[in-house]
């Protein structure tokens, strides 16, 4: 297998403050992968090294199987990185062609096709700098994969944006990666995006690597049932390994969406009192929330299973 | 590759238009501007003309493209220098362009920019001095002359210019550096007017005769380099000093930049 970012017992320190405090992780070529973590767990901070904006205090990070910072594995790579910023005199068209001047690849990059594609066709000639947040991230997306590059770095890649804008941008990078084997790499504090576009996941904790796996390893695999019972005891008696306690009053169900009728009937005919019923999605909250508390790194199965 | 950087920093500068009027050809266009209005305000106050008054087109360039580089032109010239070499902290955007580039090569290419961009201003000032001097030419009635032997002034004149061009190029590496080190344009521009007007006081108060001491005082140095330059064949001073003189200002120039490019290369990028 081959991998795009691979680091080893990887530290960054600024002052006293560990930002990276000995992170191992590879993340394999192909599809996406999530980079999940609290403010401060150390994500932007191995983005950065990656992208060669700062130095590892110990450690190694490769890109390609090449150290960070060299420009031959750089030019394979596209980034945005927090929230963009641009110089103020500069319109969306002009940033892009002097990125593309900057990145040599100025023959090849097709501008207007981007700026079509992220939603800025018709704002392609106003200056870059008094966009809102929502139009410098579309325009920091378009300056990360508009040279093609073959791996893409997204720090909280919709933040700012309207609700249609992150179903188009999710959109956007998973036909990026399933239509031209593109591999991303997203860091994002909203889960549910997390879940809905990345295969794999890291969680960070503190600078360290908390656990890591596919998408389907750490949620559990499927949506569970979410009763409001009385009374839990009973209901778990009758739900036996597939039911487990979700606070006072409720329960979760492990079941196929088929077996519900039966289960409904089964606990009534038990007499338990049902209020509600409704389906949860499959659930990174409990993955993330368990991995930040126990923060033992781990890997939940091999990279190539996902 | 370097020429990327290169393309990539012309193209931006060319687009900053309020960098490239106010760093680079504000200051001849006034020069030229203040040389109108004086010739008019002379004429409409005082009614006449000078009798025997002639106009030396060549010394007037020779004059003004020699003090180009003095403490109110090099306010200036920090100006534009701090836009090009240190407005990716302004603005935050070296997270945009480190990726796509190496660190020397992204630096490098701003101060060749800088280079390029003080050269065109410095044609500018001598553009604008002829336009001046023809103007009150015209105005004044006062004949064109033409320099004692035109052969040696041109030399005289590349001489001058390319020892201005080399003090600009200081002024812009030591933008660079102060750029680099606080990271802002105001420190760029502040921490240079202040080490470009304490040189030019220092070198105005050197008396005696020239040693390494007082060259090493690039203001100095400059000036005795465009006077022995400057000087006709005849009353030309001692070489050694002019010599020396430019060794110094070579060596400040080659100093500042490498100093700015190493710190550079090894800049943590972690909040322009």
């Amino acid at each position: 297998m081959s991998f795009a970012l691979e680091t080893e017992n990887l530290v960054k320190t600024y002052g006293s403050v560990r930002a990276l405090d000995g992170l191992t992780l590879s993340i394999p070529a192909g599809g996406v992968y999530g980079v999940l973590g609290p403010n401060g767990a150390g994500k932007s901070t191995l983005f950065r090294i990656a992208l060669g904006l700062v130095r590892p205090t110990a450690g190694s990070a490769r890109l390609f199987g090449a150290p960070v910072g060299g420009t031959t594995a750089l030019r394979r790579v596209g980034a945005m990185i927090e929230t963009p910023r641009y110089p103020p005199y500069l319109t969306a068209r002009d940033t892009l062609r002097m990125l593309a001047l900057e990145s040599g690849a100025a023959g090849k990059a097709d501008i207007d096709y981007w700026l079509e594609r992220v939603g800025l066709g018709g704002a392609a000639d106003r200056k870059a700098g008094v966009f809102s947040v929502g139009m410098k991230q579309r325009l920091g997306l378009a300056a990360a994969f508009f040279t093609r590059p073959e791996l893409v770095i997204l720090d909280e890649p919709t933040s700012g944006m309207d609700p249609a804008g992150i179903q188009e941008i999710r959109a956007l990078i998973r036909d990026l990666a399933d239509k031209e084997g593109v591999t991303i790499i997203l860091a994002s504090h909203q889960l549910d995006e997390v879940r809905r576009v990345c295969d794999r996941v890291a969680i960070f904790s503190r600078g360290k690597l908390a656990t890591e796996g596919s998408v389907e390893t750490l949620t559990g695999g499927r949506a569970r049932l979410r009763l409001t019972v009385s009374p839990v005891d009973k209901a778990l008696a009758v739900l036996g390994a597939k039911g487990e306690p979700d606070g006072p009053d409720n329960v979760l169900a492990a079941i196929e969406r088929d077996e519900t009728p039966g289960l409904i009937r089964a606990l009534v005919e038990a007499g338990v009192e049902i209020t509600e019923a409704r389906w949860r999605e499959a659930d990174l909250e409990t993955a993330y929330l368990g991995a930040l508390k126990t923060e033992t790194p781990k890997t939940q199965e091999p990279a190539d299973a996902g | 590759m370097l020429v990327d950087a290169i393309a990539a920093e012309r193209f931006r500068l060319l687009r900053d238009r309020a960098a490239l009027f106010w760093g680079f050809a504000f200051v001849p266009l006034a020069a030229l501007a203040f040389s109108l209005a004086g010739d008019i305000f002379v004429r409409l106050a005082f009614h006449r003309t000078i009798p025997g008054a002639t106009t030396d087109l060549a010394n007037r360039a020779l004059g003004a493209v020699a003090g180009a580089a003095g403490p109110v032109q090099a306010l200036f010239l920090l100006i534009g220098a701090a836009a090009i070499v240190a407005g990716d902290y302004r603005w935050e955007t070296w997270r945009l362009l480190a990726p796509r580039n190496s660190r020397l090569n992204l630096l490098a290419a701003k101060l060749l920019v800088f280079t390029e961009a003080s050269a065109w201003s410095l044609l500018l000032t001598a553009v604008c001095a002829l336009a001046g001097g023809l103007f009150s030419s015209v105005f004044n009635a006062a004949p064109l002359v033409a320099p004692a032997s035109e052969t040696a002034f041109l030399g005289q004149f590349a001489g001058v210019f390319l020892i201005t061009w080399l003090e600009m190029l200081l002024i812009g590496s030591l933008a660079c550096l102060v750029g680099v080190v606080t990271r802002s344009t105001m420190g760029a521009v502040i921490a240079g007017l202040v080490v470009v007007v304490v040189q030019s006081t220092v070198a105005a108060a050197i008396a005696g005769p020239p040693v390494w001491k007082s060259l090493a005082v690039p203001a100095y140095a400059a000036g005795i380099l465009k006077t022995f330059l400057a000087a006709p064949a005849g009353m030309r001073p001692d070489g050694e000093p002019a010599l020396l003189g430019l060794v110094l200002l070579i060596a400040w120039l080659a100093l500042l930049t490498i100093a700015a490019l190493l710190l550079f290369k090894r800049q943590d990028l972690t909040k322009e």
